[in-house]
């Protein structure tokens, strides 16, 4: 069994606890406009060219191995378990003494649900802390058989609206929520988190639903992630079409604002993950 | 209270330029005319009894702690009876030189070349050594493969057993020495001592009487009653053993200034001072004296080893940058019996270096399974200032490595840092741990070169010609080190030196002469990094994807990549292979097989003095000019670039995967083996480690660090754009201190091309 992988990622700070591995796992069902990973969204291997890098050579073949500066790049690659895990196994002493461990994302990890179960349960094997970091959109059943290995959910809460969810995302915001009920039901640890984004996320209506929704569930702990254009150039790079190019990032106010009334309904609140 | 008093004293230390004072060359050689034709060391102990006798002394401003090896602070003393020639060579070019200017009047230079110069041309230890070399023992040399060091300097790095000074005084000592003096009156080594000793006993009574004269001129009452105290401490102390912190520091540091005196050298250090002044301490404050005070006193003291500085070669500033005095001092670590050795000195010592901030002193924090979880933490939150100080020294695979070495267990649990990051016992070890160094680098072009016509070599043969080489430039190396060694035995002998070194009393003999209880020489494998770099993509390109031949590549290196085409190959050699400090086991592999080979071959070796070759892996600031000698290489480096920083570091910019890669990398090497030291340099950006979550993830990372058996590590915690600031504006940055090559120098006083390389290294920001 293999899954698209985007890259493998370590010495992450802020996606689960400790030092962490991340694996990006490559294809997403949702097309969120603010998007900050967009080679993470198809599910086919792409191939770009990063003008920054290229030299020019005349006869360019195009080729990933011919080319000499690493300007034509694939973004994707297929990976066994077995490959996997022994990359992110090389930061194992660093786990142990921080806590740490490995976190999927993505793209959608639900979205390779199979191989994300067997990759878990390895990891598992292995004592490694395990962690998701999940749009929700996806198989309910998939979930829950990851939830068995898994000892962090990182859950995204986005637009709670059914009908701008559905017409701006692509998500179900219905299947979504019946998924974060069961991991709850299910005794595991999830931590919802809010990309808090311009004209989108960030409406008095929109947290507002979020905090009674977190609530309804018992939660205790939330992460606001503020929109950044750090992304913003890989769109060029892919030919795709970014609508959030002039938009400003959120203000510290603004951001303190929603933090604020998240701690006055009582949530315990993390700006920028942990 | 306090606070006026240290900042002044800092004020101080910069108000002038640095200058070079001839005083000390002049009494020395003095002395020297008068003395022909008696034995060596007993006229050396002349020379220096001569300078302690009529050197001028000062008390500056304020201090608590005195004594000054120079009237300015911060001036430059030279010693011509090393060598006179790169002095005379470099006097009208000393002021306006990139690295470590000093100013020298015109009046001065016309003593030097009249007096100075003609003295010692022809008899200078240079010309002791120099006409030792044979040109065989000379062709690593001239080959740029091997470095020989301290042939123009006197002995230093070592740690002198101050806890004997401390604990039984001058006056036991020289009572002492005198005793075995008598006994064995044909010994040179104990007359020269005692003359020595008694030397630097009226040296000490000086002060007191200087203070006396200075207290009956002060008009201040407070000020007044603190020279009567200098004056009291300094009559007490040289006779009697010290019984009170003050006493302690103050008698500590005039022996560090006297030891200048004798020898001129970098890095006498201080060694685990900590362990050896706690008890002082610990009585002071049950004789309720306030910590308050005690901590002013070594304030007072931390400031004073900033006083002394270096005056080197051009050439030799260039691999020993901006003044590493070496007033190393390293915190915490083991007890004799295996306990964590941290104590309320050791959490004193890095507050009170927290409030002052200087290069000196070179704090160094030993940590271990044991080490306590604050203690840990307040190291984290002193690397967090930004300076680079207290490095960090790991105690799970450097006591083991001493173990290997006949060290014994008790011995090896106390080890300690000399100068910048080498190893040593202190107040036992004569380990010359800066002898040589080894280009490694140099090594694998020499061996391409020749085989650039050699159209069915393998990979695994241009290995084996490699280690051919260091086979035989080791055995070359190891020749020309003993060959200075032993000069500096005959002629440069350092009894006041021996009488703090076990077991020189015991068997009468110097340091030189082989007195000490372990004697190593210490050799550094140098470009560890670029080797590897350069062996994985020479194969990959020659033997795995042969896209080029070697002897086409070998062209390529010989042109220095000029030419469209072989740019294009150079961008494929730096972008398209793996490169050391990314955890890639095939290229891990390569300098891994290759260090172990060279510290194998180099503990072959026997020092005169009986003990055994050591290698280590560090460069100070060696890697710049080493890089100059080196032409282009396989891992897209062009002629004369720089090699890889610190020892252990991957080369700058080549690690891609952030920290934990670039520790694990290093960890596959045979860190066992470097018992001489070795040095990584890790640059975090300031923002990684803000607040207590910061703190934590820096503890965590060195738990990692020690677990994974690497020896040493260092940290650079300041931004790109901070440091492109200072060198903009240099005069808003005078006490910018940062991390160089194991040990901490000013900003603002490093060449240019130092500092574009610490702006260089590889900034980790996640």
């Amino acid at each position: 069994m293999k899954a698209l992988i985007l890259n493998i990622q370590r010495y992450s700070l802020h996606d689960g606890g400790g030092i962490r591995t991340i694996v990006f796992f490559k294809g997403c069902p949702l097309r969120c406009p603010w998007c900050s990973n967009p080679e993470s969204i198809s599910f086919e291997p792409e191939k770009v060219k990063m003008e920054s890098k290229c030299i020019h050579c005349e006869n360019c073949s195009f080729d990933v191995d011919e080319c000499p500066t690493g300007a034509i790049k694939l973004f994707g690659k297929y990976m066994t378990v077995k490959e996997v895990v022994t990359e992110v196994q090389k930061d194992m002493v660093f786990y142990r003494t921080s806590n740490g461990g490995v976190t999927l994302s993505g793209g959608e990890v639900l979205a390779q649900g199979a191989f994300a179960v067997e990759l878990l349960k390895e990891l598992k094997n292995l004592g490694i802390n395990t962690a998701i970091e999940t749009s929700g959109q996806g198989n309910t059943q998939s979930l829950i058989e990851m939830a068995a290995y898994l000892d962090l959910i990182l859950f995204d809460l986005k637009i709670m609206d059914a009908t701008k969810s559905k017409l701006i995302l692509g998500a179900d915001i219905n299947l979504i929520k019946t998924n974060i009920k069961m991991l709850v039901n299910m005794n595991k640890k999830v931590i919802p988190r809010i990309p808090l984004i311009p004209g989108y996320t960030i409406s008095d209506d929109n947290i507002k639903e979020i905090i009674t929704f977190v609530k309804s569930l018992n939660l205790t702990e939330i992460h606001l992630l503020p929109f950044h254009q750090y992304g913003s150039n890989k769109y060029k790079l892919l030919n795709l079409d970014y609508k959030l190019i002039d938009i400003a990032i959120p203000s510290s106010q603004s951001i303190e604002k929603i933090a604020n009334e998240m701690r006055k309904n009582g949530l315990k609140v993390v700006i920028g993950g942990l | 209270m306090g606070s006026d008093r240290i900042q002044k004293l800092k004020n101080q230390l910069f108000e002038n330029k640095r200058e070079v004072s001839l005083e000390r060359a002049l009494l020395y050689t003095e002395s020297y005319k008068e003395t022909e034709g008696i034995p060596t060391i007993i006229r050396r102990a002349k020379a220096t009894a001569h300078i302690l006798d009529n050197v001028e002394i000062s008390i500056r401003a304020e201090e608590l702690i005195v004594g000054n090896r120079t009237k300015k602070p911060r001036s430059g003393i030279i010693s011509p009876e090393m060598d006179p020639y790169w002095i005379r060579d470099e006097l009208d070019t000393m002021e306006g030189r990139p690295q470590d200017p000093f100013i020298i009047s015109e009046e001065d230079k016309k003593i030097y070349k009249r007096v100075l110069y003609p003295y010692w041309a022809g008899r200078s230890l240079k010309d002791f050594i120099n006409n030792k070399l044979t040109p065989e023992v000379r062709e690593p040399s001239d080959l740029d493969i091997v470095k020989l060091n301290q042939t123009d300097k006197g002995q230093g790095h070592i740690i002198p057993n101050f806890e004997k000074l401390l604990d039984q005084g001058f006056g036991h000592i020289i009572n002492d020495t005198l005793e075995l003096s008598n006994k064995h009156p044909d010994n040179d080594f104990y007359q020269a001592s005692t003359i020595i000793l008694k030397a630097s006993q009226s040296h000490i009574l000086r002060y007191a009487t200087l203070a006396k004269l200075s207290a009956e001129a002060e008009l201040s009452k407070s000020r007044k009653a603190e020279y009567l105290e200098i004056a009291r401490i300094a009559t007490k102390i040289s006779v009697d053993k010290p019984e009170n912190f003050y006493e302690a520091c103050q008698l500590l540091w005039y022996l560090c200034v006297i030891l200048q005196y004798e020898s001129n050298a970098s890095s006498l250090s201080l060694g685990g001072f900590d362990k050896y002044m706690y008890p002082f301490y610990e009585n002071d404050l049950k004789n309720g004296i306030t910590k308050e005070s005690l901590r002013e006193i070594l304030t007072c003291l931390w400031i004073k080893t900033n006083d002394v500085v270096l005056i080197r070669s051009s050439n030799s500033a260039k691999y020993f940058a901006g003044f590493p005095t070496g007033y190393t001092i390293t915190l915490g670590g083991l007890t004799a019996s295996g306990r964590s050795a941290v104590n309320p000195l050791s959490y004193l010592a890095l507050d009170t270096y927290q409030d002052i901030r200087l290069p000196q002193p070179n704090l160094g924090v030993r940590i271990n399974e044991l080490i306590q979880p604050d203690f840990l933490r307040k190291t984290a939150e002193t690397i967090r200032l930004g300076t680079g100080i207290p490095q960090i020294f790991n105690d799970e695979v450097i006591v083991p490595g001493f173990l290997n070495r006949d060290v014994s267990l008790e011995d090896a649990r106390d080890y300690s840092v000399v100068g910048c990051v080498e190893l040593s016992i202190p107040g036992k070890t004569y380990g010359l741990h800066d002898i040589a160094l080894f280009n490694l680098l140099k090594i694998m072009e020499i061996s391409l070169r020749e085989n650039k016509d050699n159209k069915d070599i393998t990979f695994d043969e241009i290995i084996q010609i490699i280690k051919g080489k260091i086979h035989k430039y080791v055995k070359l190396m190891v020749d020309g080190c003993n060959i200075v060694d032993t000069s500096h035995k005959e002629f440069a002998p350092v009894p006041l030196l021996s009488c703090f070194i076990d077991n020189c009393m015991q068997t009468g003999k110097d340091i030189t002469s082989g007195g000490a209880k372990y004697n190593f020489s210490g050799v550094q494998g140098i470009g560890i990094a670029n080797l590897s770099d350069s062996l994985y993509a020479l194969k990959k390109i020659v033997y795995d994807e042969k896209r080029i031949s070697l002897s086409g590549l070998i062209k390529a290196l010989e042109d220095n990549f000029e030419g469209e085409e072989h740019e294009k190959l150079r961008t494929r050699l730096i972008n398209k292979y793996d490169k050391f400090g990314n955890d890639i086991d095939e290229v891990d592999n390569l300098s891994s097989d290759i260090l172990r080979y060279y510290s194998k071959t180099v503990e072959q070796h026997i020092t005169p003095r009986g003990g055994t070759f050591v290698p280590g892996s560090y460069t100070v600031s060696a890697h710049i000019p080493l890089g100059k000698s080196v032409g282009a290489t396989p891992d897209g480096r062009k002629s004369g670039d720089q090699l890889a920083d610190g020892g252990l570091s991957p080369m700058v910019g080549r690690d891609i995967l952030g920290p934990t890669a670039v520790l694990k990398s290093v960890s596959k090497l045979d860190n066992y083996l470097t018992t001489n030291g070795s040095l990584l340099n890790v640059k975090f950006s300031p923002k990684t480690l803000e607040g207590a979550e910061g703190i934590n993830k820096l503890c965590d990372f060195l738990y990692a660090f020690m677990k994974l058996k690497i020896q040493h590590i260092q940290f650079n915690v300041v931004s790109a754009s901070l440091l492109k600031s200072a060198q903009a504006s240099p005069n808003d940055y005078k006490g910018l201190v940062i991390r160089v090559a194991g040990y901490s120098a000013f900003f603002i006083e490093l060449s240019r091309e130092i500092q574009d390389d610490i702006i260089m290294r590889t900034e980790h920001n996640l």
